[in-house]
C-alpha cells in the first residue's frame, strides 16, 4: 500500500478524515480492492466476459496456428455454404478422430474460396492486436499526461487540457478515418490512430482522480518526510489514481474492436486479404442480398460476442468501483 | 443568470470552432499523404504534377494556404471560411458548402428520428426496470442494454436487410422492407426540398405517397440505429432512476404522503438530465459515426460524403465536413446544456 501509513511505523493507520468518513475496513473495500476471484465466482455476467476475453486473447495468439486452412489462400471451393446443423456432430467426430484430407468448411467459404472458419479464428490476431495495443497505448499516455495535468497546474498543462478538449470535440470515426486513410492503411498506423483518439478519455479520468487525491493527507505526509515532487507523484499519487483508468480500459478495448472493424468495413482499415472481421463482413455484404448469409454472419457474430465480453467485464468493474 | 451562461457557452463554442478549424487544417497537412499524386495518377509527368499542384494551390506556402482557407490575406478571389464558404472540392469542382448542404440533412434526418425513437423506448423501459431493481425484468433489461450498446451496427444493418428484404421475399413472396438502395423508390416523385428531411417535406406538402415511401425506406436504417443506441440510454435512465429513487428527497416526498405517481414524475425529471447529455453525445458521435449504416442503405449522407473525400484525399472537403460536424455537435451540446439547466435547477451556470 502506498498511503501514508507505511511511512510512520506504529502510527494509527488510515484515520478517516471528516465526520462522514466510513470506517477503515469498509473504506478500503469500497475504494480500492476488487476481489476478482470472488467476483468471477458470484457474478455470472462478469464470468462470461472473462471467458470471452480469455478466448479472444487465446485466438489472437494461437488462432492462425490451429486454423484448418490458410486464412489468406484460396481453397478452391468457391461460395460453399456451411454444413447443416444435423451434419455437424458426425463431421466433428470425423474431424477429431480421423486425419481428414480436406477438413470440412465449418462456416462455408467466401466468393474467392477462402475458408470462413479459418479466417474468423485467425482474425483476432489483427483485431485484438490493434484493440489491445491501442487501448494500452492510450491508457499509458493518457495516465501519464493526466498525472502531469493534475499534479502540476501551470500554463503548459493548461494548454494540454485545451488540446485534449479539442481532440474530444473531433468526430471520432471521421478522425480515425482521416488518420488511417491519409497515412497508410496498415496495422501500426491504425494502432497509433486509435491510441490518439482514445487518449483524451484517460487524460480526463486520471486528472480528475489526481486532483482529488493530491489534497489527501498521505500526499502531505509523503512530502513531509522529504520525498521529491516526482517521487510523490509517481510512487504515491499515481498508484492511487489508476483505478478509474484501469476500469475504463476494458470498455475502451471493446470500442476499439468496433472502430477497427468499422474502419475496415468502410474501406479505410486494413487491406484485403488480411483476415479481419470488419473486412470479412464487407466482402460478404454484397452476397448477403443474394442469400449467401454465411460470409458476413460468422465474423459479425465474433465481433458481437467479443465486444460484449469486454463491455461486460468493464461494466462489472465499474459497478464495484463506484 | 441563464443569459450569461448561454453567452459564455457560445463564446467558448466559437473558440472551439476556431481551434477545430485550425487543428484540422494542420492535422491533414502534417500527415504524410500526397494528394497530388493521388489525383493525377501514377503515370503523370513532372510537368503535369507541377500543373496540378499549382491549380490546387499546393505550391504556395502553408501560411498562404491557411490564409486562403480562412479568407484573410487571400491571394485568390475565392471566399474563405470567414465569408461563409468552405471552399471548392478538388474532385468534383463544386462548392463544398452546397455539397454539404445537400448531404447533411440526410444524416440529420436519420439521426434525429433514431434518437427520438430510442428515447421514447428507453425512458419507459428504464423507468419500469428501475422500479424493481434486481427483479427478473430489470435483469433482462440490464443485460439487453449492455448487449445492444456493444454491437457492430453495420453487421446488424446487414442482418436486417437479409431478413426483412431477402428472406421475407424468399419465404412469403413480399419484402417487408425495400431494397437498401436509397431514400425513395425509383418510381416515386421526390417532394420539393424544404427542410431536406424527406419524410417531413413530403408530409407538409401533402404528398402522401412519397411520405409513405420515404418512411418505408427509412424504417430499417432508423431501426438499426435505434437498436444500437437505445442500449446505453436504457442503462443510463435505469441507473439514474435507481439512484434518484434511493435519494433523500424521494424519501422526504414519500414521508409527505405524495402519491407514487407524483414521486415517479419528480424522479424521472431528475433522472432525465444525464440521459439528455448522453443523447447529445450520441448526436455528435453519430454525425460522423453513422458512415457504415449510410453506406449499407445507400442513403447518401454526410458520412458517405466524408468517406469519399477522405479516400480521394480531397482536403477542402475533409476540412469542410469536419467543421460542419463539429459545428452541429457544438450547437447540439449547447441546446442540451440549456435544456439540462431547465430540467435540473442544481446546475450551476
Amino acid at each position: 500500500m502506498t498511503d501514508g501509513s507505511n511511512l510512520l511505523p506504529g502510527a494509527v493507520t488510515r484515520v478517516p478524515v471528516g465526520l462522514d468518513a466510513p470506517p477503515p475496513t469498509e473504506y478500503r473495500k469500497r475504494r480500492r480492492q476488487i476481489d476478482l476471484v470472488r467476483k468471477f465466482r458470484t457474478e455470472f455476467l462478469f464470468a462470461v466476459g472473462c471467458v470471452i476475453i480469455f478466448l479472444s486473447i487465446f485466438l489472437a495468439v494461437c488462432g492462425a496456428w490451429i486454423s484448418p486452412y490458410d486464412p489468406t489462400f484460396s481453397t478452391g471451393d468457391v461460395s460453399v455454404g456451411p454444413p447443416s446443423l444435423k451434419e455437424w456432430p458426425s463431421l466433428l467426430w470425423e474431424a477429431l478422430t480421423s486425419d481428414m484430407e480436406k477438413p470440412p468448411h465449418w462456416f462455408g467459404t467466401d466468393s474467392s474460396g477462402l475458408d470462413i472458419f479459418s479466417r474468423t479464428i485467425s482474425a483476432p490476431r489483427t483485431d485484438m492486436t490493434i484493440a489491445l495495443s491501442s487501448g494500452l497505448l492510450s491508457l499509458i499516455i493518457g495516465t501519464f499526461l493526466g498525472l502531469l495535468a493534475g499534479f502540476y497546474k501551470n500554463w503548459a498543462t493548461e494548454i494540454l487540457m485545451r488540446v485534449s478538449d479539442l481532440l474530444q470535440a473531433f468526430p471520432v470515426f471521421i478522425t480515425a478515418m482521416i488518420l488511417v486513410a491519409l497515412t497508410g492503411r496498415n496495422t501500426f498506423i491504425i494502432v497509433i490512430a486509435l491510441g490518439i483518439v482514445y487518449t483524451p478519455i484517460f487524460v480526463r479520468l486520471t486528472r480528475a482522480e489526481v486532483l482529488s487525491q493530491r489534497t489527501r493527507g498521505y500526499v502531505e505526509a509523503a512530502r513531509a518526510v522529504g520525498n521529491s515532487e516526482w517521487v510523490v507523484a509517481i510512487r504515491h499519487v499515481l498508484p492511487n489514481s489508476l483505478v478509474p483508468s484501469l476500469v475504463q480500459t476494458s470498455t475502451t478495448i471493446g470500442f476499439a474492436i468496433l472502430l477497427t472493424s468499422g474502419l475496415s468495413f468502410v474501406g479505410a482499415g486494413v487491406r484485403p486479404p488480411t483476415p479481419e472481421w470488419g473486412l470479412m463482413i464487407a466482402l460478404g455484404a454484397p452476397e448477403m442480398i443474394l442469400g449467401e448469409w454465411w460470409q458476413s454472419v460468422f465474423p459479425g457474430l465474433a465481433i458481437s460476442i467479443t465486444v460484449f465480453g469486454y463491455a461486460a467485464v468493464g461494466h462489472g468493474l465499474e459497478e464495484d468501483y463506484r | 443568470m441563464l443569459q450569461r451562461f448561454v453567452i459564455r457557452r457560445i463564446i467558448i463554442a466559437v473558440f472551439q470552432l476556431i481551434g477545430i478549424s485550425l487543428a484540422v487544417f494542420f492535422l491533414i497537412r502534417m500527415l504524410p499523404a500526397d494528394p497530388v499524386a493521388r489525383i493525377v495518377g501514377m503515370n503523370a509527368t513532372p510537368d503535369i504534377i507541377a500543373q496540378a499542384k499549382a491549380s490546387l494551390g499546393l505550391d504556395k506556402t502553408v501560411l498562404q494556404q491557411l490564409g486562403n482557407y480562412i479568407g484573410i490575406f487571400s491571394d485568390t478571389k475565392d471566399p474563405g471560411i470567414l465569408e461563409g464558404s468552405l471552399g471548392v472540392s478538388w474532385v468534383t469542382g463544386e462548392s463544398i458548402t452546397e455539397e454539404v448542404g445537400r448531404f447533411l440533412p440526410v444524416t440529420l434526418e436519420l439521426i434525429t428520428y433514431s434518437l427520438i425513437i430510442a428515447l421514447l423506448i428507453a425512458i419507459p423501459t428504464g423507468v419500469v426496470s428501475a422500479t424493481r431493481p434486481g427483479g427478473i425484468g430489470d435483469k433482462i433489461v440490464f443485460v439487453w442494454g449492455l448487449f445492444a450498446g456493444s454491437q457492430p451496427e453495420f453487421w446488424w444493418a446487414l442482418i436486417f436487410v437479409f431478413f426483412f428484404f431477402y428472406w421475407s421475399f424468399a419465404l412469403f413472396g413480399i419484402s417487408i422492407a425495400p431494397a437498401p438502395l436509397g431514400r425513395l423508390s425509383p418510381l416515386t416523385d421526390a417532394p420539393d426540398v424544404i427542410t431536406g428531411f424527406i419524410v417531413f417535406d413530403a408530409l407538409i406538402q401533402g404528398e402522401f405517397e412519397a411520405f409513405v415511401d420515404a418512411a418505408w425506406h427509412l424504417m430499417l436504417p432508423v431501426g438499426t440505429l435505434v437498436f444500437v443506441v437505445s442500449g446505453p440510454i436504457i442503462k443510463m435512465v435505469r441507473q439514474n432512476m435507481v439512484r434518484v429513487l434511493r435519494s433523500d428527497y424521494v424519501l422526504y416526498a414519500r414521508s409527505c404522503g405524495l402519491s407514487s405517481r407524483t414521486i415517479g414524475l419528480y424522479a424521472l425529471r431528475a433522472a432525465m438530465a444525464p440521459a439528455m447529455t448522453l443523447i447529445g453525445i450520441f448526436y455528435g458521435f453519430l454525425l460522423g459515426g453513422a458512415v457504415p449504416v449510410e453506406l449499407i442503405y445507400s442513403l447518401g449522407g454526410l458520412g458517405e460524403y466524408s468517406l469519399r473525400s477522405i479516400l480521394y484525399f480531397d482536403y477542402p472537403a475533409i476540412q469542410g465536413t469536419v467543421l460542419t460536424i463539429a459545428m452541429v455537435s457544438l450547437i447540439i451540446y449547447l441546446v442540451i446544456d440549456i435544456l439540462h439547466a431547465f430540467i435540473d435547477p442544481r446546475v450551476t451556470y
